[in-house]
This record gives C-alpha cells, structure tokens and sequence, in this order.
C-alpha cells in the first residue's frame, strides 16, 4: 500500500491542468483582483466587475477584494495599487447586499 | 516457501499497491490549490489575457503587462491575443474587449521582447513562493504611456486609396492603414463596412505583424462595399474588387488599400 501511495502522491499524481481562477496562489489571485480594479477605475462597470470576481469563488466579491488589501499591505504594494483596489472595495461595499432566502 | 505462500505475498502486494493508487487518487489525491495562471482552462486563460490587456489599457503599464503575461506562458502572445480579439469579436463579446486585446498585441508587436517566463513548476503544489513582486515596483508615478492609441481627440481623414494587385492575396480585401500624426501605425481604431444585405466592423491591431495600425477585410465579389472608420470623418462608398492580371495574363480579383491619418490638430 506504500508503494501505491508513492505512486500516486509522488511519482504519478494527479495532474491539474485545466484548473480554475478560484485556484490561483494567493499573489496570482491578488494580481487577478488588481486587474479587476485596474479596469474598474476606467469603466466604472461595477457589475463587470463582480462577474469577473465572481470567477474566484462563491464568496462576496469584496471579500476577494479585501483579501487582495490585506495581501497588498503585507507584500508590499505600492499606494496607487493599494488605492485602486480600495476604491473597488468602497463602492462594492456602497451595494446593499442581497436579501437572504426565507427572510421575512 | 510455498507457492501458495508466494501467491499469497503477490496477491496481498498487488492489493495493497492498487488500495494505495486508490486512496491516492480517488480518495484523497494531492491538492492543487496553488495553481498558476499558466495551468488554468483554455476558456479562465482566455477570460484572464482579457483581463490583463483591460488593466493595460487602463493604466498604460507595459512592463506589468508582460510580466503577467509571462505568468501565462503563451507562444507568440503578439499573434495569440490577435486571435482572441477576432474569436471574441466573433462571439458578440464587447468590443472594449476586442480593442484592448488589439492594443496590447500591438504594442508587443511593435515592441517585441523575450516573454520566456521564469518557469512556474507546472502545476506542482509547491511551496516554493514565486511572488509577482517584479510587478509591484514601487513606483510614485504611473507608467509610461503605452503606444499610441486611439484616444486622441482628432479625427483620421482618407489620404490615399490604393489599389491592390496582389496575386499572393488569395482574397479580395478592403484593407485599412491608420496612422497618427506622426506617421505611426494606431491600434484599435474601428472600421464599419456596410454592404447591401449586411455590414460589419473591424478594428486595427489584430495582425501586429503586419503593423499595429493594419487591417483587412475580406470582401465578396460582386458586392459593394461602403467604409468608414468610427473615428474618421469621412465615408467611401463604391468598394468593389477590380480585375488585376497576373504575370502570365491571367486575371484575379485585387483588394484595395485605404490610408488614414490623423489631422496634426483637432
């Protein structure tokens, strides 16, 4: 059973090769958000914005954007880059989020 | 020892190695939850060089944009984001799109330098960091401005119309040439065709080999054709292809060429 589990752990692993955004190492997927927020400050399309986001995962796109602050502050982003992805935060933050179902 | 007792050693080896292949990679195989944008799906990899040539247009950053493409690990990322343009163009994506990607081509090739990236190891759940910080210089002050784009407020007028005799063409084309005012070839200016049952647009950049400014349209014989450019101030009306010979004698069908250029003044 060992040697089954070297096989397929280490010498045959599965191979992801077709994966998804959601899957991004964190500094890629820092970077994905900047692009976001780049292209934001220019077209202003706040739904494009969410549906790219929304490629990272299920969670609210401003936690995306957050993270990507958060990432910024620690690895050192410059402040127009650190600018640009709060201003993306702020006006995600300016959407009044979506009713939850079963609420009355 | 037995044979049975060998029979039984294989047998409970064999089943210990495909048990082990099994919890390996069925039930718990190794994760890659740290992937690269160079290991996502054709469709993400194509939603991301979009998304990279949008950030490029938007802040003008040439050297950001390389790096990310890079990151990307394409061959030729001049030829490939002209192609994604078309196909997007084709899809009934938005045109921004279209236009950005045709820019960013453009301007790479124009431009072209080594996007041979630093190898990611490929797809391997590494832990070894491999951090896009050569992307975030710190820097105070935006980036050079890009190659020249068509922003600027001046519109482009006709200033020759050629006609092609090409035997190499092997269609007919309504080929364009925009240029700014200093005689540079302009990415992402749009074209409008219209033609009795149909029309179309076209945009500059998409074949960076053959300049930024370049575009072409294939025409069918025995339509007319009208051409405008979105940003011109003028409207050719008439296209047909015309009837060339070729060396032996032979007729064949040639394009036209329109030559734009900015005015120096708006």
């Amino acid at each position: 059973m060992l040697l089954g589990l070297l096989f397929g752990w280490v010498i045959r692993p599965v191979e992801y090769i077709d994966t998804a955004p959601e899957a991004l190492r964190e500094d890629f997927r820092s970077d994905y958000v900047l692009m976001v927020a780049e292209a934001y400050v220019v077209d202003s399309d706040l739904e494009l914005a969410r549906y790219k986001l929304a490629s990272l995962g299920s969670h609210p796109p401003l936690n995306y954007v957050i993270d990507a602050i958060d990432f910024g502050v620690e690895n050192g982003f410059n402040q127009i880059d650190l600018q640009t992805l709060n201003l993306l935060a702020v006006d995600l933050r300016s959407i009044p989020p979506a009713p939850e179902i079963g609420l009355q | 020892m037995s044979r049975l007792g060998n029979f039984t050693l294989i047998f409970g080896l064999l089943l210990g190695f495909a048990a082990g292949l099994f919890y390996s990679w069925t039930i718990n195989p190794v994760e890659y939850i740290d992937s690269s944008p160079d290991s996502l799906r054709d469709d993400f990899k194509s939603d991301y060089l979009t998304l990279i040539a949008s950030a490029y247009v938007a802040t003008g950053d040439v050297e950001r944009a390389r790096a990310r493409l890079a990151w990307v690990q394409i061959t030729d990322p001049a030829s490939t984001l002209g192609r994604l343009a078309q196909n997007r163009l084709a899809a009934g994506r938005p045109e921004a799109e279209a236009r950005a990607l045709a820019q960013l081509a453009a301007m790479l090739g124009e431009r072209p330098s080594p996007l041979i990236a630093t190898p990611t190891p490929h797809g391997a759940a590494t832990t070894t960091p491999l951090p896009p910080s050569p992307t975030f210089t710190p820097t105070t002050t935006p980036s050079p401005t890009p190659s020249p784009t068509a922003t600027a407020s001046a519109p482009f007028s006709l200033t020759a119309k050629d006609e092609i005799c090409d035997p190499a063409l092997h269609e007919t084309q309504i080929q364009i040439l925009v240029l700014d005012a200093a005689g540079h070839g302009v990415p992402g200016v749009e074209a409008f065709v219209v033609w009795d049952t149909g029309q179309s647009t076209f945009f500059t950049g998409l074949k960076p080999e053959l300049g930024p400014g370049f575009a072409d349209f294939t025409m069918q014989e025995g339509v007319t054709y009208s051409l405008q450019l979105i940003q011109g101030n003028g409207l050719e009306t008439g296209i047909s292809s015309k009837t060339c010979t070729d060396g032996d004698g032979e007729p064949f069908a040639g394009s036209w060429l329109f030559t734009y250029q900015q005015s120096t003044s708006p």
